[in-house]
């Protein structure tokens, strides 16, 4: 199982995981900033949970690149 | 320019109390980020979209003109922020916006918002400015460009009557004071480079500010330098030939410094102020250019050079990793509560302690950035008390309001 959180309040919008990991993250429309999709708010993080293959490879691609580090990956 | 006819002084403003401290010390405007899309985009130091109405409140009530700086790089994805926030600026009744991208000089304008050509474009030349002057009414110069070339394109914009959609002439605007880019004017890929963090995004993370050492790779000797920190540029200054700025015909001033504290907005917007008014009355006198540089040292500084100005030969490098301040603030405790009749201030100590005679500063976000001396204290409402300690309650006297989101600091030597 790979965990991914995004701490959006804190993006600056540079597209980075967007770029790494198309699958998992999308640029909003509406302010800019990352969304990690299908995940769930809570208290400003967002989280998602999924057993994809591929996944902790491309999402941790975007964890590395962040420049403002918002995003956490991690395989259980 | 001013109704005056002086030269305009723009403060920078992170956040409400150098807003406030701006406000406070005689700014003719101010500039600031909203969300993301600015030269200092990590959320500690911008306002958001709700702010703007408090913003464009505050300084109406003092007839300070405002500013939104949306000067980055603009991706696809940020058109629709772009958009939103012209709009609820453009709502809360903002002056202008100082913009880079041509959608958002393109989308300014489309709505009937004023348009300031930003620093990062570079503009050296007159081509440019009359390029510009289809979309803006000002314009910020490189700050690469000599006094000489400023005053130059300045008589061209008269001469050639070059005028903004405003239907007045261009007017140019050049930085005066603060930090400087090794770069030229933010164009910079070290950040992005070393980091991914890219400066043209507003994050930049400052690589130039640190010690290198350089190594030749064939012998491995390291190479002596002067100075390790050869990238870190001194701050720019230009208070000691401001005559010289204001007789290139230069119509703002700008300061930099949005990242920096309301006592440093406080003390440069001040300092800049009183030499304007001075140039301004035949009284601007070597003794008080001293005077103005001892204060402005007195504030994160990391020591000062003319900058390209005057023609020097680039460039200054400083030798501090950080700040050379003569002077640094110490957090000593908060505001409890305030007597409005009588002017009387209660502050909890949490850390330090505090002495009659003490330099102190109060700063909030209403409060903006207050010096003064404790000349006396109550200490848990005993009199005549001449030092207090941590969770102390003390009581002195204010010529101004307290509130309780405002913080005490001691002002100590550096």
């Amino acid at each position: 199982m790979v965990t991914v959180t995004l701490q959006r309040d804190k993006c600056i919008g540079c597209n980075y995981c967007v770029e790494f990991a198309p699958e998992y993250f999308a640029m909003s429309k509406k302010d800019g900033k990352s969304v990690l999709l299908r995940s769930t708010e809570r208290r400003g993080f967002h989280t998602m949970k999924t057993n994809a293959p591929g996944a902790f490879e491309a999402c941790e691609k975007a964890a590395k690149a962040c420049p403002v580090k918002i995003i956490t990956v991690i395989e259980t | 320019m001013t109704k005056s006819g002086k030269i305009e002084l723009m403060s920078p403003a992170g956040d409400f109390a150098s807003l406030q401290a701006a406000l406070d010390n005689g700014a003719d405007s101010v500039y600031f980020g909203v969300e993301q899309l600015n030269m200092r985009a990590r959320a500690s130091i911008n306002f958001t979209m709700d702010d703007l109405p408090e913003i464009a409140a505050r300084c109406k009530e003092k007839n300070v003109r405002t500013y939104l700086t949306l000067n980055t790089i603009i991706y696809d994805h940020d058109l629709s922020l772009v958009k939103t926030l012209l709009n609820k600026s453009k709502e809360a009744g903002l002056s202008a916006v100082i913009a880079m991208d041509q959608a958002v000089i393109a989308y300014a304008r489309q709505i009937g918002m004023e348009v300031h050509i930003s620093t990062q474009v570079n503009v050296t030349n007159i081509e440019t400015i009359k390029f510009y002057s289809l979309f803006a009414d000002t314009m910020v110069m490189s700050r690469e460009l000599s006094l000489n070339q400023v005053k130059k394109i300045c008589r061209q914009i008269e001469k050639e009557e070059i005028k903004g959609p405003s239907g007045r002439l261009v007017e140019i605007e050049i930085f005066g004071h603060g930090a400087l880019c090794m770069a030229v004017s933010g164009k910079c890929y070290l950040s992005l480079h070393s980091h991914n963090s890219s400066a043209n995004r507003g994050a930049c993370k400052q690589n130039c500010r640190r010690k290198y050492t350089v190594i030749d790779q064939e012998s491995g000797f390291e190479i002596e330098l002067d100075n390790e920190y050869m990238m870190s540029p001194k701050d720019l200054c230009t208070i000691d030939f401001l005559d010289q700025v204001i007789d290139t015909g230069v119509k703002v001033l700008k300061i930099e410094g949005r990242g920096r504290a309301p006592e440093y907005v406080a003390t440069t917007t001040r300092c800049y102020r009183e030499a304007i008014d001075a140039i301004a009355e035949g009284t601007y006198t070597r003794e008080k250019v001293d005077c103005w540089m001892r204060r402005l040292s007195t504030v994160y500084n990391r020591g000062f050079w003319s900058g390209y100005y005057l023609g020097r030969k680039p460039g200054e490098w400083t030798d501090a990793s950080g700040s050379k301040a003569t002077q640094k603030k110490i957090y000593i405790g908060k505001g409890k509560h305030y007597f409005p009749k009588t002017n009387i201030a209660v502050f909890l100590i949490e850390s330090f302690d505090i002495s009659v005679g003490d330099k102190i500063l109060i700063q909030g976000p209403t409060t903006g950035s207050q010096e003064m001396i404790l000349e006396e204290m109550m200490v848990d409402k005993k009199e005549g008390a001449q030092k207090a300690e941590r969770s102390d309650l003390i009581t002195f006297k204010t010529g101004f309001k307290v509130r309780p989101s405002d913080k005490l600091y001691k002002i100590v030597p550096a």
